[in-house]
């Protein structure tokens, strides 16, 4: 086990800066997700952090060792690639043990350790099949075995369930985060699914462009995002454009073409963006910050309502309440939200 | 359910082709087994009185078996030397960023544009007595080099026209191995050797085992190189055999020598069948 620090890692293929200076700090045992639309740069990440990219600039420690320039074989990871990548002319057995056979171990703790792992990941009986006989579940596991079974020091995972059908996919996130619990194993896990990464990880590092956007857990980036493009990327939400116009009673006032609303967030000035989510708005006039607004649209989802509503100025406006209280589309109605529930934050993405 | 009981109809595009082997394959081939069997008169090409002697002179003269001996053995030596030469050309290519593979597939197939006979010309002027390599050497003092009308002109000369083959094959079986399969293998603690040789050969056989099918019968077969490059002093039985037809105009001994040529790679590419399918016995489970 071992904590992983990245400073300053720059990544550049010809002109495009695919990772861009990445500070990043992951305690031992912690899992934590790079999550990130595709091309964000997370993969190039967990590439370098195996030692299959080399860094232009910046460094890489697992605890206190510099890895930067290791080569993969010495650094004493488990990896799971999204195509599982088991080797097609071994069985489960043999690709389970390969790890401990490159370790030069033989014989009855080979045995063993591969029984263990393959008992801990359900796979008893399967040991002589090939990776093609096995569904993709299976093969997911074993990739897990094999990866585990060496005790790495950090474990990365590289979409490890995009292959695998919704179902099981929402199985096996718990699974994984059963597993990495239980051996307490740094890991690093690659995704572009923010379900995924807020069910799993102890803290998300959102990634954008090559930089990281936001570093938290999944409350803290849902409740705070740091700019416009992380509060749109991570759950739905509104979002109003305006300017600071002062603090009062701890809380910041900001003009908008639809009113003046008073927010919650750090220190900000000049051009903002007030975040609300749309279960934080609220009809009638039960909250200080309110406006006016037309229902355009309404959809049923079962447990809530889901309304499109035009305010003031042409501000679209989403609401999910509960069903209890129903509007008709066409109907005039007073939306209000609490200050607590108004976040404010820079316009522009890093 | 109708459909399943329609009549595939799709099985006549392939009658053409049957038309065409049948006529211009299978009938000359049945012919030629045929002849083998006749009689040689002295005068006149065949008699239609079946014999055995034919079978009997091709397997009976140590001369034919030195000739088929040699033939395998230049053949083998060239498809080992276009495996040693065309595998790190098949993993580059394979490898290549997509942009560059193009680029290199057009230059690995380009010689296939030019003929033989032309080729086979390009080699004379580079290894002959007088030959670049030759005048170059013995400007700087050094002894003329044996190069050509041997065995060594003959191998460089098959090698030459049939890497392309058995680099092809082989790219073909590498670009279907993720690169992930040997960063999962490093990740796991194996050298780069060690991946590859665990990994990456092993899962490329069956490219190279249709490389080295291909590129072994090609070289057993092939007639114009072993005449050019090897004068009158590398015999192989295609030449033999041509000899026997055209010069000695012995049809029905010339058709016996081409079934035991013919009998002898059978042999051979069984054996080595067995072989191969032993090595890939995880791509049939």
């Amino acid at each position: 086990m071992a904590s992983i620090t990245l400073r300053d890692l720059t990544k550049r293929f010809d002109a495009l800066v695919a990772v861009d200076r990445l500070n990043l700090e992951i305690q031992e045992g912690e899992l934590i997700t790079l999550l990130g639309p595709s091309g964000c740069g997370k993969t190039t990440t967990l590439r370098m952090i195996g030692g299959f990219e080399s860094p232009n600039e910046g460094d890489i420690f697992f605890g206190e060792r510099a890895v930067t320039w290791l080569q993969p074989e010495l650094r004493n990871i488990g990896i799971v690639f999204q195509n599982y990548a088991l080797f097609p002319h071994m069985t489960v057995r043999e690709n389970v043990a390969f790890g401990l056979e490159m370790r030069r171990e033989v014989g009855a703790r080979v045995r063993q350790r591969v029984a263990a792992i393959l008992s801990k990941v359900q796979l008893v009986g399967m040991e002589s099949r090939y990776p093609h006989q096995l569904s993709g579940g299976q093969q997911q596991r074993v990739a897990l075995a094999r990866a585990l079974v060496v005790n790495p020091a950090v474990l990365l995972l590289d979409e490890p369930l995009a292959n695998l059908d919704a179902k099981l996919r929402e199985e096996m996130r718990f699974y994984i985060r059963h597993l990495q619990r239980e051996f307490g194993i740094t890991t690093i896990y690659v995704t572009h699914d923010q379900a995924e990464a807020m069910v799993l990880a102890d803290r998300i590092a959102l990634m954008k462009d090559g930089r990281l956007q936001q570093l938290g857990s999944a409350e803290d980036i849902y409740r705070r995002p740091s700019n416009a493009w992380v509060a749109e990327f991570i759950g739905l939400s509104n979002l109003i454009r305006g300017t600071v116009a002062g603090r009062r009673d701890g809380a910041l006032s900001v003009r908008t073409a639809a009113g003046v609303f008073s927010c919650a967030g750090e220190d900000a000035a000049g051009e903002v963006v007030i975040c609300v989510r749309p279960e934080s708005l609220r009809f009638g006039q039960e909250h200080p910050n309110r406006l006016r607004g037309v229902v355009r649209e309404r959809v049923f989802l079962g447990n809530l309502l889901d309304y499109q509503i035009e305010g003031p100025d042409g501000l679209r406006l989403r609401v999910q309440a509960d069903p209890s209280r129903v509007f008709a589309p066409g109907t005039s109605v007073d939306v209000s939200f609490s200050p607590a529930d108004a976040w404010v934050m820079r316009a522009e993405a890093r | 359910m109708n459909r399943g009981r329609r009549f595939p109809w799709v099985v006549f595009l392939i009658i053409p082709i049957i038309v065409f082997l049948a006529i211009f394959f299978l009938i000359p081939y049945a012919n030629m087994v045929y002849m083998s069997f006749l009689v040689k008169p002295e005068t006149g090409a065949y008699l239609k009185v079946f014999t055995l002697g034919n079978y009997a002179r091709a397997l009976g003269d140590t001369f034919y078996w030195k000739v088929l001996r040699q033939t395998f053995w230049y053949s083998l030596v060239t498809t080992a030397v276009t495996l040693v030469a065309g595998y790190p050309l098949a993993y580059h290519i394979a490898r290549a960023p997509k942009r560059w593979r193009g680029l290199f597939l057009i230059m690995l197939i380009s010689p296939l544009l030019v003929s033989i006979i032309v080729r086979s010309f390009g080699w004379m002027i580079l290894l002959g007595k007088v030959g670049i390599i030759n005048t170059l050497v013995k400007r700087y003092g050094g002894p003329e080099l044996p190069l050509m009308y041997n065995a060594f002109g003959v191998v460089v000369g098959l090698v030459h026209i049939y890497l392309p083959f058995m680099a092809l094959s082989i790219a073909g079986a590498l670009q279907t191995i993720s690169p992930d399969i040997e960063r999962a293998a490093r990740s796991l603690g194996a050298t780069p050797w060690r991946a590859f040789w665990r990994i990456t050969w092993r899962l490329s056989l069956p490219g190279v085992f249709a490389g080295t099918l291909l590129v072994f019968v090609l070289a057993v077969s092939s007639y114009v190189i072993p005449i050019l490059l090897g004068g009158n002093n590398v015999l192989v039985m295609p030449i033999v055999i041509v000899q026997m037809l055209l010069d000695a105009f012995n049809w029905p001994l010339g058709s016996a020598l081409s079934m035991v040529l013919f009998g002898g790679t059978v042999a051979l590419l069984w054996l080595y069948v067995k072989l191969m399918n032993q090595a890939l016995r995880w791509t049939t489970r």
